[in-house]
């Protein structure tokens, strides 16, 4: 008793309790709250016409909207808001049968009839990461049965469209005419794990609370908070274990989040550097586009602008780490300037005793777009083509200004970084399309074979044609694959053994942050 | 500011005179020798700390530190002179303009000046990069026109208040004419703060400048030693930043002192009056 008195026992008796206070309340219920931090910051609003148009915007609205189908660890198309489907023979009829389960986070359920709204309003109002064109009609048959009728046979139908394409609940969008400008509470009722309970657009902060009743298992965090923070802030609050997640950090600095105590994974983003061309300008000519592939050192660029947090990409498009990627070993176009100034002499190139190139007697100075990210890769291009003869007028941009120059084609060369992730369908998006990280290609050969692949009946005629398009694609050249860099996720206990998708999430997202990592 | 180097420089005109002649001779020869100095380029040696080989390090791509102070120096001290110049022509034009034009006229320039820093300057360069894209000279303009307003903030009171001055009225009563006044009342009055808002041009267009390689409106390659500075940046977190943020920071320091000196010189050395000399204290 007199003991009990005794300073230094009481305070070792305080401690005591304190301590068992704190593991009763870390062992009660599911863990409380999970915080990732994202450098960059605001992706927009988490629904999907007001998103932030890229991968990162679209894989926060996966985590309050479910698609009709979702994805296994390893990568596989498994049941989400469809429990089950069948496709027909012929291809062209598809029949959808809704978990009735799932219920939008406003209480009501999800029917046939919100899926059924969802293709008919996409097919008015185009949602840039599911192309609805092909669904000639979308049939209610009943309470949970849909039946989808198709224009022409969909070989991405299961890995593209309905495991992109968030479903919309039809009583809150039936009636919004101009969904883009649609950013009331009501437009952020999804079906998926979490509701987005707060959005700070200028602090770049969401707030995002388990969905109780969620149809698919329970969410594993009551409250997950997405912050924006610079890496460096991000890995000392990681060591106060003040937060959970570094979504995408550094490459060069995964040995400091390690010694913070952060767990890593690492793997290829295929999330390739490409060095596109301006294919309605002077390098409509193929030759050209060789030339140019001829006088850059790959390898010196990569072990001079991203030392060991890159690899040398492969030339056919896809990446190694892709399922469709071809076994055929794609031209490298290996550093040969002689092979580069023949090609340049043959298209009436000139080179004078200066050793810079001309054209009818007019210095060539060629105009080079790149986005913040890639400075480092453009400024060393930049070197390599200088050092060859060419003189470059590099120019880093936002990315608004950046699509504003492409589309006056104001430009020779771009340098920009895009998935090659996803269903194979994304081609049609990334090499075909019109964006500022698309090669804005439209060769006819290169196209047919895209078409075709899209239409294939099975899987081994669809990788049939995929080959035969990697090599086309290697040959044509739309755009010089430079770069394949690491992407790394740290992570604390909180969550186990992350793993990025293979493959990419759904959209062809590189990421280790699928939402079935969230729910148990 | 002054007065700190006051003792110092007893025989203030001589530094300055030679901290003149040293920084034009260092830009010259900077031009010339650029040619003849080892190219700035990159090679896998990234990081590198200072050595035999590269005297103070590489960056972030392999690039020799030491080279780029060097190659840096001349389009610096160009770029931020005559920057700096130009924005303070203007702003002391402004200013005179609102101090002898009547209340009207004074008006005008203040809502002018108003707008001009109501509105963020990047949200201008951001607008003019998707329109235009300058070169060399043209960089020089921009920076120029985005800097000039902040000084009439300062010059316009200052100058206000030497012209309502007891000498000023005297000066005049007893027959001097307006350029007798300006030249011996009221230049010398306001000239140390003629030289601290020059000195303060120069550190915004040697720092504003490196921002611009971001913006697109240069190319990301031009050297100076803000743009070396706003590379070392990403470098915080190594040891790198003392061997990348350090050299062109010290530079650039050294390079604002020797303004000083030489705005300094000029008033002691009697430069401003011709006869007699005057004291700021």
């Amino acid at each position: 008793m007199h003991l009990f008195h005794h300073p230094l026992v009481r305070v070792v008796a305080a401690t005591l309790a304190a301590l068992l206070l704190t593991l009763a309340a870390a062992t009660a219920g599911p863990v409380g709250q999970l915080v990732i931090t994202d450098a960059r910051g605001d992706r927009g609003m988490l629904a999907p016409y007001i998103h932030g148009k890229n991968g990162i915007g679209y894989l926060y609205t996966t985590y309050v909207f479910d698609s009709l189908l979702s994805q296994k660890k390893d990568g596989d198309v498994t049941p989400a808001l469809a429990k089950r489907w069948t496709i027909s023979r012929n291809g062209l009829i598809c029949d959808i049968y809704i978990d009735l389960r799932a219920h939008w986070h406003d209480g009501e359920p999800v029917t046939a009839e919100d899926a059924a709204f969802t293709f008919s309003y996409m097919q008015e109002h185009p949602y840039v990461f599911a192309d609805v064109r092909n669904v000639k009609e979308a049939k209610v048959l009943s309470h949970d049965h849909l039946r989808l009728q198709l224009k022409k046979p969909d070989a991405g139908l299961l890995t593209g469209m309905l495991l992109s394409m968030p479903v919309l609940p039809k009583h809150v969008y039936a009636d919004v005419a101009e969904p883009q400008r649609f950013a009331e509470p009501e437009a952020v009722i999804g079906s998926g794990p979490y509701k987005l309970a707060d959005y700070n657009k200028a602090q770049g902060r969401y707030v995002l609370e388990a969905n109780a009743d969620y149809y698919l298992g329970t969410p594993k965090f009551k409250r997950i908070a997405i912050v924006k923070m610079a890496t460096d802030a991000a890995l000392r609050a990681a060591k106060a274990d003040e937060i959970d997640i570094i979504s995408y950090l550094p490459p060069e600095r995964l040995e400091q989040a390690k010694e913070s105590g952060l767990n890593v994974v690492k793997a290829f983003s295929n999330h390739s550097v490409r060095l596109g061309f301006n294919h309605a300008g002077r390098f409509g000519s193929k030759d050209l586009r060789h030339a140019i592939a001829y006088a850059i050192n790959r390898p010196a660029l990569i072990s001079t602008a991203y030392q060991d947090t890159a690899d040398v990409a492969d030339t056919g498009f896809f990446q190694e780490a892709s399922p469709w990627h071809s076994d055929d070993v794609h031209p490298p176009y290996a550093f040969s300037p002689r092979k580069a100034a023949d090609l340049l002499t043959a298209q009436g190139w000139a080179r004078a005793e200066d050793q810079l190139w001309y054209i009818d007697g007019e210095q060539v100075v060629l105009r080079v777009l790149a986005s913040k990210r890639e400075t480092k890769a453009a400024k060393v291009l930049a070197e390599q083509l200088e050092t060859f003869g060419i003189k470059l007028d590099v120019r880093i941009m936002e990315r608004a200004a950046l699509q504003d120059s492409l589309s006056e084609g104001n430009y020779d060369l771009a340098l920009y970084a895009s998935s090659t992730l996803g269903d194979p369908n994304g081609i049609l998006r990334r090499v075909f399309g019109k964006k500022w990280a698309s090669d804005r290609y439209s060769g006819k050969k290169l196209r047919a074979l895209a078409d075709a692949q899209s239409v294939a009946t099975s899987r081994q005629q669809r990788q049939d044609i995929l080959n035969e398009f990697q090599e086309v694609y290697s040959q044509e050249l739309p755009a010089y694959a430079i770069a394949n860099p690491y992407m790394v996720t740290a992570y604390n206990d909180k969550l186990s053994s992350l793993e990025f998708m293979p493959g990419g999430v759904a959209i062809g997202v590189p990421s280790a942050l699928h939402k079935s990592y969230l729910v148990d | 500011m002054l007065g700190y180097w006051s003792p110092v420089t007893q025989s203030a005109g001589f530094v300055s005179k030679g901290a003149l002649a040293a920084s034009v001779i260092l830009m010259m020869a900077g031009f010339t020798l650029s040619e003849s100095l080892p190219a700035y380029k990159t090679s896998p040696d990234v990081l590198h700390p200072p050595s035999a080989e590269y005297w103070l390090g590489t960056n972030g791509i392999g690039q020799d530190v030491f080279i780029g102070l060097v190659r840096a120096a001349p389009i610096t001290i160009f770029l931020a002179l005559v920057t700096a110049t130009v924005a303070l022509a203007l702003a002391l034009a402004a200013s005179s303009l609102a101090a002898f034009g009547g209340p009207a006229v004074r008006g005008a320039v203040l809502r002018v000046v108003d707008v001009l820093q109501v509105i963020p300057s990047i949200l201008l360069l951001l607008l003019l990069a998707a329109w235009i894209q300058p070169g060399f000279l043209g960089l020089v303009v921009l920076l120029a026109l985005t800097g000039w307003h902040e000084d009439v903030r300062v010059a316009l009171p200052i100058l206000l208040r030497e012209l309502t001055r007891e000498n000023v009225h005297f000066a005049r009563r007893m027959g001097a004419s307006r350029t007798y006044c300006l030249r011996h009342h009221i230049l010398p009055a306001i000239w140390p703060a003629i030289v601290g808002l020059f000195l303060q041009n120069v550190r915004q267009a040697a720092l504003k400048s490196a921002g611009f390689g971001f913006l697109g409106l240069t190319d990301p390659r031009l050297l100076t030693w803000g743009s070396m500075m706003q590379d070392a940046m990403e470098h915080l977190y190594t040891d790198a930043w003392a061997w990348l943020l350090l050299p062109p920071a010290g530079a650039l320091s050294l390079f604002l002192i020797g303004i000083l000196i030489i705005g300094e010189g000029y008033s002691q050395s009697g430069g401003l009056t011709g006869k007699e000399q005057y004291d700021p204290g």
